[in-house]
This record gives structure tokens, C-alpha cells and sequence, in this order.
């Protein structure tokens, strides 16, 4: 597998090194992460990199996840990159909202690598 | 410190649905739920799933409840409800067991209650009040979650006035000694 560039947006300094090190344990290797602690970071990493996948929590102060998702639609600043959120907000209209933004896979907090695994590979398989 | 007093603007507002569908959603009450919602059962299963998952420690429920002593320091973090259940999950240890969850969940040590401790014990009181309020599906899509607070000190209290309902258990991990507490003041 080629270098996979990959942003991870999170409040949680703690959460950002969990899913890292999650991604590596599904054998998303070589990995190269970029770390954002809110939609406005997030925003401002892409206009700065490129990246293969983007990972993003969706409950953030100053910009949340959902409006992060819609900003880089509307600036078209990831075309083509595959969104996952991981979030603790998993209801059913929760995930709607997220695939309507544009999002392309949900992981509920608290999660498993083997879970990140399977929603995030195909992804990158696919793209 | 007033629990009650946090709820209000910093709570994300619950998503509403629109048309018929959304309305008839709107209209359910959790007053009907509320034995489900204030079921202990749910709690120490998120407390198990949680960190079954992230810590990768069973944990024990304890009889006892757990009693922050004023001597040490002490970890206290809140996670506010907002919208069809309003009130906060709150999770308590002292120190030294902060420190230990947060070398669980980073692979790291830590030698005091740094901001990567405090850090680590709001994602913990986050996703504790994440896969509580997902075991009921009308609080999982109608009531919102703040972002966590994190508080620490020696010798403070808590007070609550007059809750809806409130669980309070005690757990354990490896011997490590902590609580968590739903509070609900409000249900619609």
C-alpha cells in the first residue's frame, strides 16, 4: 500500500493518537497523519495539504463536524476524499445528516480497530 | 457546583426532523420510557462497553458507592444533556485512578493529572454519555451532548437539586476505584 496522508480532526489530543493508532493496527501502513483540534484547523490543514482520508469527530467547539463536512464541499477543498466520522452521536438521523454533509462512513465512539478496519479500507480500496 | 445550572447554550441542540414523519417523532414524550431511560442495567453496560473498548480492563460494578475522599486529589468530568432529556453524566475518581485510565486508553505513564489525563477523562465521560443515551433510540436522536468539562481539586462537593431521577454506581478496574453518575433534571 502506498503512503496514505490522512487528517484527523478531534478535540481530544488523546482521541486524534487513539484513531492513529488505530488506522495502524488495520494495517493502514505507511501512514502519514496530520492532526486538526476543530473544524476551523481541519479547514485550514487542507488548504495547506493534500490528503487521502479525512477522520473527523462531529461534537467540537467553534466548528463542528457536520459544518466542517459542508465547508469542504462548499470550498471544494477534498474533492474525491473519502469523510468518516467517528463520533459518539450514532442515532439513525445522526448518520443522515452525516452522509447528507457528504460523509462516506460512520464509526460510533467507542470503537474497535477491527471496526475502523472495515469502514475505512474499502474506502481507500475504492478510491 | 450547581449541575443544574449547565444546562442551556453550550448544549449542541438536538436534530429535528422535518415533515410528518419529523412531527410525530417530536411528539413522542420519554415520560412514557422513563423506566427504560433510568434502567441501572444500561449504565454499567455502556460503563463496560466503554471500557472493554478504549482501556481494553473489564470492570466490576461495586456495592459500595464511591466516595471521593477530600484528602487527595480528585477528577470529576461532565458530559451535559440537552433536549428531550436535559441533565449530565458525570464521571468521579481520584487522581491516581485519572492517571491510570488515561495510561490505558494512550499507552503512555503519567507521573500527575496532566492536560492529557484531563483530556482522556472527557473522552471517557463522552462516550460513557454517548452509549447511555444510545441504549434508548428516542434519547439517542433527540437528546444532544455537550462538549466535556473536566474539574479537579481537593475537597469539593457536588450538589444536584432535585433531580427527575439520578443513578449513581460505583465500578472497579485492576482495583481502581470510580463513579458515574446520570443526573436527569428534565424530561419532556
Amino acid at each position: 500500500m502506498s503512503e496514505i496522508r490522512t487528517l484527523i480532526v478531534d478535540d481530544s489530543s488523546v482521541m486524534r493518537k487513539i484513531v492513529e493508532r488505530a488506522l495502524r493496527q488495520a494495517g493502514i501502513d505507511p501512514l502519514v497523519v496530520h492532526e486538526a483540534g476543530s473544524g476551523i484547523e481541519g479547514i485550514d490543514v487542507l488548504k495547506a495539504k493534500q490528503v487521502d482520508l479525512i477522520l473527523s469527530d462531529i461534537n467540537m467547539p467553534s466548528m463542528d463536524g457536520l459544518e466542517f463536512l459542508r465547508q469542504i464541499q462548499a470550498q471544494n477543498l477534498a474533492p474525491g476524499v473519502p469523510v468518516v466520522m467517528i463520533t459518539t452521536e450514532s442515532s439513525e438521523e445522526h448518520v443522515k445528516q452525516a452522509i447528507q454533509a457528504g460523509a462516506r462512513g460512520y464509526i460510533r465512539k467507542p470503537f474497535t480497530a477491527e471496526q475502523v478496519k472495515e469502514r475505512v479500507l474499502p474506502l481507500l480500496n475504492a478510491a | 457546583m450547581l449541575l443544574n445550572g449547565i444546562r442551556g447554550r453550550s448544549f449542541s441542540r438536538a436534530p429535528r426532523s422535518g415533515g410528518k414523519e419529523g412531527e410525530q417523532i417530536m411528539s413522542l414524550s420519554l415520560r412514557e420510557s422513563v423506566q427504560t431511560v433510568s434502567d441501572p442495567k444500561s449504565l454499567d453496560a455502556s460503563v463496560k462497553e466503554v471500557f472493554k473498548l478504549m482501556l481494553g480492563v473489564s470492570c466490576q460494578r461495586e456495592s459500595a458507592p464511591h466516595v471521593a475522599s477530600g484528602e487527595f486529589e480528585s477528577v470529576t468530568a461532565v458530559v451535559g444533556f440537552g433536549g428531550m432529556l436535559s441533565g449530565a453524566c458525570v464521571f468521579r475518581s481520584q487522581g491516581d485512578v485519572a492517571m491510570k485510565v488515561a495510561a490505558h486508553m494512550t499507552g503512555m505513564e503519567f507521573n500527575s493529572v496532566d492536560d492529557t489525563v484531563k483530556d482522556a477523562i472527557g473522552e471517557v465521560c463522552n462516550m460513557l454519555a454517548g452509549a447511555w443515551k444510545g441504549k434508548v433510540p428516542e434519547l439517542a436522536a433527540h437528546c444532544g451532548l455537550s462538549v466535556p468539562a473536566v474539574i479537579t481539586g481537593r475537597d469539593y462537593n457536588l450538589h444536584v437539586q432535585a433531580p427527575e431521577f439520578q443513578l449513581n454506581h460505583a465500578y472497579s478496574f485492576e482495583g481502581a476505584r470510580f463513579s458515574v453518575t446520570i443526573i436527569c433534571d428534565g424530561l419532556q
